[in-house]
């Protein structure tokens, strides 16, 4: 694994009596943008804290462009790494320009004034924030302070980034401004980012790899197409994109398609990694953009259905569908507006492949329908 | 037409039905701040009216003059008609749900609930059978007998929603109530806000900068900025005829750039518009002004990123080289693209509804006039500028 930058081999770690990882393992090849995406508590803050050295694992092992981090101190690890909490990580007392000078001076290069003044305005460009030059960070607003904070560890122009929700507190329109920077920066300085949200929007946009988290364990590692036309498991399929979800017993199996007895009636999808025989109980899904309007038997699975609700939202209308003979409700999605009103009775469809049924929940074995369906 | 952007969708006599009507509120605090400034505007009985605008826009203050805690310098606030500027916050029927749920810890979620309406001294059978109902509504019965410190975020927010509507209030208002939840939550929260409101007879004036969740709830939306009110109107309005600059750039992703009328066409349907980058054909339907009293005129437009394509055919169109190209799993493909002319460079974005098969460092991209919005106005308010306000902050 000559080209991977990071690699975590089966890391686990407790505080107390609870286990906050489990036998995680991924790597990430130098110059990718991985993201390590899960709910709150999945403990993909604390794996973070762990490849920076802060926390100390107690089985496993990390290494970082090759050298075994057990050898390495925090300071050798060279790693920049910007908080969420941005507003503690930043030097009140000093100058925006002096505060991303400090991060320069700690490290072994000697740059002269004259080098780290243009580094600075270099920086400060990028981020575009180059007016907060000369102010204190309690002078700036939270988006400002917390491009100054990525400034300062950026500069360092460090092989490994660690990014910890950097964007979480940013108003909407600064986040996805950040979102499009980050993605540049990463571009521009062809360093590692390992990058965590909660945010699945965010993960899909920015990652070139996704790590998908789920109660201190790894339940899939893949590129984001990868996790999100084929989810492993029904966590992944729920976390991961927008999904209708319910229960089905297998009734027949043919080839890579099932038969299910569903609260809809008979629905035909397709099976997730596993094996499934008949009997099989467990959840299945299918995305709202996968539902079309239909003439009743043209897709694999047809259902006749009210319009509850719609929303236009500009750039889509979410539609809500009541399943005739069941309160079942369905969402679907179509680009731009609908010419259908509330209270229409239509007949509603979707795929078999574009539906899924999942053999296995979850890799943690504490994770129930009812959980799935909250999501 | 008239003058007044707020109003330019309303005709201007109309029967007042209005559950809430705000009629010139200003509020100038004791330092001379004027968080509102003559602002008005009314929300008919059973919508979803969401008011939006960045930071330090005026919307907070405008909630607080609803509610009472803000006494306002001047104007009127009526609900269903009664003048309520005045009245102590305990005497408005107005349900309240903050994002930090407030509720009272060591009393269960049942008791939570039953709170309200123990003040007001209800009946007690009826009492039990709204509170079920408040319940069975947020879907928390079977959480009823536990003290909520021992609940998540989104079952917290259930139990302030279920506290609030159990009073069966004229007016729901809401701050910001999913602003502290995880991405994923609150998406979920969004859809079971609008459930709820179908299934309510309650009116909903819900706060919030996110744009994105303002767009997801609104029947209308009140776009707020620098104290006054820039729009007034049903989310399709707002984003397909944009009152101002700053509309079209704070609510949606748009493609903002300038140039000058020189020629009406289709007999005043269309104008043709030079800009740095060419010329262009723009609807003139969005304008306040008769379209042939604006030739020789520079103003901004503006295409949503949703409305360009790849069709190097269309009415408009743009040469640009491609700085980034993001394929989003379940969201589709944006292009970050750079049009260049004359030594000056704008950014322009398109996105589009399904994954393409793209991969070149230029391209050519189109839209249509009537996509092509004229934006006479900057803003209500006086020197704004739409560069410096694209990002919002």
């Amino acid at each position: 694994m000559a080209d991977a930058s990071i690699v975590v081999d089966s890391l686990s770690k407790s505080f107390a009596n609870e286990t906050v990882l489990r036998d995680i393992n991924f790597t990430v090849a130098d110059g990718d943008l991985c993201v390590v995406v899960g709910p709150s508590g999945c403990g993909k803050s604390t794996l973070l804290q762990c490849l920076a050295g802060l926390v100390e694992y107690d089985r496993g092992h990390i290494e970082l462009d090759g050298r075994s981090d057990d050898t390495l101190t925090v300071a050798e690890r060279d790693l920049g790494y910007v908080f969420q909490e941005f507003e503690d990580a930043l030097f009140p007392h000093m100058t925006v320009a002096e505060n991303i000078a400090f991060g320069l001076r700690q490290q072994d290069v000697d740059y002269d004034e004259d080098e780290i003044d243009a580094k600075i305005d270099e920086m400060l460009d990028l981020l575009s924030i180059p007016e907060t030059k000369d102010n204190v960070p309690d002078e700036l607003s939270g988006g400002q302070q917390q491009r100054v904070e990525l400034a300062r560890q950026l500069v360092r122009d460090c092989d490994i980034m660690l990014l910890d929700d950097p964007l979480a507190d940013l108003d909407y329109k600064l986040q996805k401004r950040m979102e499009l920077e980050i993605r540049s920066i990463h571009a521009d300085l062809e360093s590692t980012f390992l990058y965590v949200t909660h945010n699945q929007d965010q993960a899909l946009k920015l990652a070139d790899k996704l790590v998908v988290m789920n109660n201190g364990m790894v339940e899939q590692v893949g590129t984001p197409a990868e996790v999100y036309q084929s989810p492993e498991t029904a966590f992944v399929g729920r976390f991961v994109g927008d999904s209708n979800a319910f229960e089905g017993t297998v009734t027949a199996t043919e080839g890579d398609t099932v038969s299910l007895d569903t609260p809809l009636g008979d629905v035909r999808a397709s099976v997730a990694s596993g094996t499934v025989s008949t009997g099989d109980a467990s959840l299945f899904q299918f995305r709202p953009n996968a539902v079309r309007r239909v003439d009743e038997g043209s897709a694999d699975n047809s259902f006749a259905a009210q319009l509850i609700d719609q929303t236009y939202t500009g750039e889509e209308t979410e539609l809500t569908f009541r399943h005739h003979g069941s309160e079942a409700v369905v969402q679907a999605v179509t680009p731009r507006r609908s010419s259908l009103e509330v209270g229409d009775d239509v007949t509603i469809g979707w795929d078999a492949s574009d539906t899924v049924f999942f053999p296995t929940l979850s890799v943690t074995d504490t994770t129930t329908v009812t959980d799935l369906q909250e999501i | 037409m008239s003058q007044n952007p707020t109003s330019r969708d309303t005709p201007d006599e109309q029967v007042t039905n209005d559950v809430l009507e705000v009629e010139d509120l200003t509020k100038v605090y004791p330092d001379g701040t004027v968080a509102v400034d003559d602002i008005g505007f009314a929300v008919s009985p059973g919508d979803f009216c969401v008011i939006i605008g960045p930071s330090g826009c005026g919307k907070s203050t405008t909630l607080h003059s609803l509610i009472g805690t803000v006494e306002p310098t001047d104007g009127t606030v009526r609900l269903s008609g009664n003048d309520i500027t005045h009245a102590p916050t305990y005497e408005r029927d107005i349900g309240l749900v903050f994002q930090d749920f407030q509720l009272f810890p060591h009393r269960t979620v049942r008791e939570n609930v039953a709170y309200g309406l123990e003040r007001i001294e209800t009946d007690e059978d009826e009492a039990e059978e709204r509170i079920d109902n408040a319940l069975d509504l947020m879907d928390i019965r079977s959480l009823a007998d536990r003290d909520p410190t021992e609940l998540s975020a989104g079952q917290k927010q259930r139990v302030a929603l279920a506290r609030s509507i159990v009073l069966e209030p004229e007016l729901l208002l809401l701050d910001e109530p999913l602003g502290d939840l995880d991405y994923k939550l609150q998406k979920k929260m969004e859809r079971e806000l609008l459930r709820i409101h179908r299934e309510l007879d309650i009116t909903f004036i819900y706060v919030t900068h996110d744009q994105t969740q303002a767009m997801r709830l609104a029947d209308q939306l009140v776009v707020m900025n620098d104290g006054k009110i820039e729009q007034s109107a049903s989310v399709n309005d707002v984003y397909n005829n944009p009152a101002t600059g700053f509309v079209a750039t704070f609510v949606g992703d748009s493609n903002t750039f300038f140039g000058t009328v020189t020629e009406i066409l289709d007999g005043g349907e269309r104008a043709r518009v030079e800009t740095a980058f060419g010329s262009l054909t723009a609807s003139t339907a969005n304008l306040y002004s008769d379209p042939h009293e604006v030739v020789g005129q520079r103003m901004a437009l503006s295409v949503r990123p949703h409305y360009v394509t790849l069709d190097a055919d269309a009415e408009n169109t743009l040469d640009c080289s491609v700085e980034s190209v993001i394929h989003q799993q379940g969201s589709g493909t944006q292009l970050v693209l750079n049009a260049a002319a004359d030594g000056q460079t704008a950014e322009f974005q398109l996105k589009s509804h399904d994954i393409l098969d793209f991969d070149a460092d230029t391209a050519t991209v189109g839209w249509s006039a009537e996509h092509t919005t004229l934006l006479e106005r900057n803003s209500v308010v006086d020197g704004v500028d739409l560069e410096e306000d694209i990002l919002g902050e």
